[in-house]
């Protein structure tokens, strides 16, 4: 496949979860959305790795594995944010019993 | 059209519907069950660029753990409803249009890059072996220095998540209380 | 590599502290011992001493410009220790766990600040933010603490999401992640959208306009000792991280950023000081004071010379050194308003006096280390090329007087009765010893950018 379809494909994704950032009030479902961006960039890391795979195989070992590599590293800290933030929308819930976030813009004063 | 592009665009089909259906749902227990459908697409992607073993931990770090997590805390606020106030209408459209602009400027961007291809079934850096190899040679200093940012993630969910255990229940329903008027809910 | 190590020990060290320590003050005596070594640690490396020879395989390289921020962030921390580490007591129960959590965010700052690889560049700020979500959030019953939290957890993970595209992006166009990348004569589009979500989520982390919305709200609602923290030290650190980002990985495609950053600097500038006129609250002009004076801290981005970057360290140090000698002072206050400083001068002549030079310092008043660290910055700007940016940035520095002098006015020439509590014979010394490092560095500031090169 060219990597164009690639490109597109995480992009949409990623533009899917921006669109859910923006539009949800749900604490919860805001974070699933940048969950969904945070994949969409691990696709798009696959792809390249294997395009940079393809192109240099011949001169390098292990060639693009970098790329692959980075996507581990997007999921240890993909986790250690999931434990923070959840942690903090339970807190949140814990004083107010919603996970609204407009009540945020209200309170400012 | 070879075998692998047709499973590429029915990979590709369901992942941006079962995206979309994300952001859509109403209820929140639906929308996890959609971005577990999103990431055992995107796993098929990655066996299809020969990424194995990330199609593995995908499935088991994202579909299997942080996504159980997520669930269990919407069950355990009993958000299993369609309780959530919505955005007015003109906020979402004006979300979902910034969204498709930024989407249109970047792909305007990137149509031109060059052509190259991503050949489907060859290679195997894919592999735990390979992997484990260059994680444990290049990449060593990155993962050790990972474990800081889990320590202080460990440390960050005690701190948050332990109860306080001075204030008595009624007290602290009487705060609650307080605070939805305050923001009336 | 020496702060790097010694740091993250120190965190580990404070976490066990909570349950090997009974007592609160042996803790913090524990803190303060441990950051000192950590100090004294990254001098010998500085002097070419290192502890550990380990082979980061060229993702780390600790110049002596990342040297010179590490020990420039661990003093201000050793500052803010020695003057807000009792307050912090007061946020929650887990005193020691906010300790090790600072440790830990002084590890990310090493990391942010010697990074030559994208991958270590992620990993530093997320080790810089996740702490700090968690101190936002940690005064747990109180509302706004918990809305600031939720608020900077969301902007900063949506800012990560962008970063992250951004670093896969050029990724793609170069193979690699190790920064310094050349360029041919056609710069590849992936590379340049690339640069330009990098470019959106470090204005996210360092709080530049037009992304800086969440800032005030963030900055009020965290604990105030926090604030204190987040707004010097780590506001610093980010920047670092960014120059160091800009100068290395994308200093070969400079004409195409160049006019972007200088317009993100002239927006920070007049947003941050036009809306900081406007605050009834000492906290939140603060907040907004930090806006602007990262509006200047962007010039160094923009003219990317060898006075910017000495222009830098400098600036780092007297903004955070006066931001938080005046907070220690507000946390103390009774009444964050500036009618709460009202006959302050008064009551504690002494204190009203240090906080005058701090306030000086902010301003850019000569003889203050503010001053100069802001002329280093108009120098280089003009070096650069933009003498109307210059002239921009002189006028907003004017117009920031205002608002800074807002304060001196209400401490001296209005009557009313302030309130502070807890001002102790050694906090006062400690406070002076601040103001006379910032005049010190006002006057001969070699003293501290020679470290560059000797």
């Amino acid at each position: 496949m060219p990597i164009n379809y690639y490109i597109f494909l995480s992009l949409t994704l990623f533009v899917i979860g921006i669109i859910g950032v923006l539009t949800r009030r749900n604490a919860i479902i805001i974070f699933m959305c940048i969950e969904l961006m945070l994949n969409a960039v691990n696709l798009l890391l696959v792809a390249f790795s294997k395009m940079h795979y393809v192109t240099n195989v011949s001169k390098v070992t292990n060639a693009g594995s970098d790329g692959q590599l980075f996507v581990f590293f997007i999921m240890v800290v993909a986790a250690a944010e999931v434990a923070v933030g959840l942690s903090i929308i339970v807190m949140l819930f814990r004083n107010t019993h919603s996970v609204d976030v407009n009540f945020l813009n209200r309170l400012k004063h | 059209m070879g075998i692998t592009q047709i499973l590429f665009w029915i990979l590709a089909i369901t992942a941006i519907f079962s995206a979309l259906m994300v952001v859509i749902s109403k209820n929140p227990v639906y929308s996890v069950l959609w971005l577990i459908v999103t990431f055992f697409t995107i796993s098929g992607h990655y066996i299809l660029l020969n990424a194995q073993f990330l199609a593995v931990v995908n499935i088991i770090v994202y579909a299997g753990a942080i996504m159980v997590l997520f669930l269990f805390v919407i069950m355990l606020m009993n958000l299993n409803k369609e309780t959530e106030p919505q955005k007015s209408k003109w906020l979402k459209l004006a979300g979902a249009v910034a969204g498709g602009c930024l989407l249109l400027v970047l792909v305007a961007g990137l149509r031109h890059t060059e052509k190259q291809m991503t050949e489907m079934v060859t290679g195997d850096i894919g592999l735990i072996q390979n992997l484990g190899k260059v994680l444990f040679k290049d990449y060593v200093v990155p993962f050790e220095i990972s474990s800081i940012l889990f320590l202080s993630a460990m440390v960050g969910a005690v701190v948050l998540g332990k109860k306080e255990p001075r204030i008595p229940v009624e007290t602290e329903m009487r705060k609650v209380e307080e605070t939805q008027q305050a923001i009336n809910i | 590599m020496n702060a790097l190590i010694f740091s993250a020990v120190s965190g580990v060290i404070m976490m066990f502290s909570s349950f090997l320590l009974n007592n609160k003050n042996s803790v913090r005596v524990l803190a303060h011992v441990l950051l000192l070594a950590t100090i004294i640690a990254n001098i010998f490396e500085l002097r070419g001493i290192s502890f550990f020879h380990i082979d980061t395989r060229g993702m780390l390289e600790f110049d002596r410009f990342a040297l010179l921020f590490t020990l420039v962030a661990n003093v201000c921390t050793f500052a803010f220790f020695l003057l807000s580490s009792r307050d912090l007591e007061k946020i929650g129960n887990h005193y020691s766990d906010y300790f090790s959590l600072l440790f830990f965010i002084l590890a990310g700052i090493v990391v942010s600040s010697s990074f030559k690889s994208l991958l270590m560049l992620f990993l530093g700020i997320e080790i810089l933010s996740i702490p700090l979500y968690i101190l936002t959030g940690s005064d747990k019953r109180n509302l706004k603490s918990n809305e600031a939290s939720l608020k900077y957890f969301l902007m900063g993970s949506f800012s990560t999401g962008l970063m992250l595209m951004g670093i896969a992006l050029i990724y793609g166009a170069t193979g690699t992640f190790q920064t310094g990348i050349t360029v041919a004569e056609k710069v590849p589009v992936l590379l340049i959208t690339g640069m330009m979500l990098l470019l959106f989520s470090m204005s996210f982390k360092v709080s530049a306009a037009p992304f800086h919305f969440w800032t005030p709200d963030v900055y009020d609602g965290a604990p105030t000792v926090v604030t204190s923290f987040m707004a010097t030290v780590v506001k610093a650190a980010g920047f670092i991280a960014f120059m160091r980002l800009f100068a290395e990985e994308f200093g070969s495609i400079r004409p195409e950023w160049k006019l972007l950053v200088g317009i993100v600097a002239a927006v920070t500038l007049f947003i941050g000081n036009i809306t900081a006129v406007f605050q009834q609250s000492v906290k939140r002009m603060l907040a907004y004071s930090s806006i602007s004076q990262a509006g200047f801290m962007m010039l160094a981005i923009y003219s990317l010379s060898n006075d910017a970057k000495e222009g830098l360290i400098l600036y780092a140090a007297a903004y955070s050194l006066a931001t938080i000698g005046i907070f220690a002072v507000l946390v103390r206050m009774k009444d964050y308003t500036f009618e709460g400083f009202n006959g302050f001068a008064k009551q504690q002549p002494f204190l009203a006096g240090i906080l005058v030079v701090f306030l000086l310092s902010l301003a850019g008043i000569p003889l203050t280390a503010g001053f100069l660290s802001k002329f280093y910055m108009l120098k280089a700007t003009i070096d650069g090329g933009s003498l109307a940016l210059a002239i921009f940035a002189v006028l907003m520095a004017a117009v920031s007087v205002y608002y800074y002098f807002r304060l001196i006015q209400s401490m001296y020439f209005k009557t009313g009765n302030a309130t502070i509590s807890g001002t102790t014979t050694g906090f006062k010394y400690t406070l002076a010893a601040l103001a006379g490092i910032t005049i010190l560095l006002g006057i001969f500031p070699n003293l501290l950018t020679n470290w560059l090169y000797f």
